[in-house]
């Protein structure tokens, strides 16, 4: 059975802080990397955002999710578990949206492992976003990938 | 053969064809259907999308069953 991906909301501190709770038990790893996608407050010409809507297919994400995590796995030997969650629906500037959480026995692949699994999430995750402007116009905005 | 076909819409391409969700009868190929949708919703055409058929990314014209589910994907924004 796959994890869950995609959570109804922004991903608040109770949610990172439970997830980072569970790490205490996995004694025999040295590093784990965090990464915490923000909506940020972009201003595009007169107009300021206040959130992002974010949708996404749900079905084909749980599977590409799986997809990204098996290729992770497979790159970094020293990598042993990779957590995604991606926020949908409304999450308000300022919030948390992506929650990535890299384990592995040494910092060095935990940390590279991590960045790969970000990109890999905004190259293949089939997740839309809606900016609301705060004169509550929107846009479809897309990923500009690395 | 005629074949049943759920269509699904996301993003910008929701908000354009004003529905996220679309049952086809009588398709009788992928190109029959491509037809049927473009007919619906001309302004797609302003669109850049992909296309899967049952979660997969289709890069040339599937082979169709019936009930399968076709998506209607912009560029991804994740993250």
């Amino acid at each position: 059975m796959a994890d869950t991906v995609l959570i109804n909301g922004p991903i608040t501190r109770e949610i990172i802080s439970s997830r980072i709770d569970l790490l205490s038990q996995k004694k025999e790893l040295g590093g784990h990397s965090i990464f915490l996608g923000q909506v940020r407050a972009d201003v595009k010409g007169i107009r300021k955002v206040k959130a992002i809507e974010y949708s996404a297919y749900e079905e084909m994400a749980g599977k590409e999710a799986e997809v990204i995590k098996k290729a992770i796995l497979e790159e970094f030997s020293d990598v042993k578990s990779v957590d995604i969650l991606h926020a949908t629906g409304k999450v308000m500037a300022g919030e948390v949206s992506l929650l990535i959480l890299v384990s592995a026995g040494h910092r060095q692949q935990a940390m590279a492992a991590c960045s790969k699994t970000v990109e890999l999430i905004k190259e293949k995750l089939p997740v839309w976003k809606k900016e609301i402007f705060e004169d509550n116009t929107h846009e479809w905005a897309q990923n500009h990938l690395a | 053969m005629f074949m049943e076909i759920n269509v699904l819409f996301f993003g910008v391409l929701a908000e354009v064809t004003q529905t996220t969700f679309r049952h086809y009868r009588n398709i009788e190929s992928f190109s029959d259907l491509l037809h049927r949708i473009q007919d619906e919703f001309p302004e797609m055409i302003h669109y850049n999308y992909r296309i899967a058929v049952n979660s997969e990314i289709i890069n040339e014209d599937p082979e169709l069953k019936n009930m399968d589910e076709v998506a209607f994907m912009p560029p991804f924004a994740g993250g």
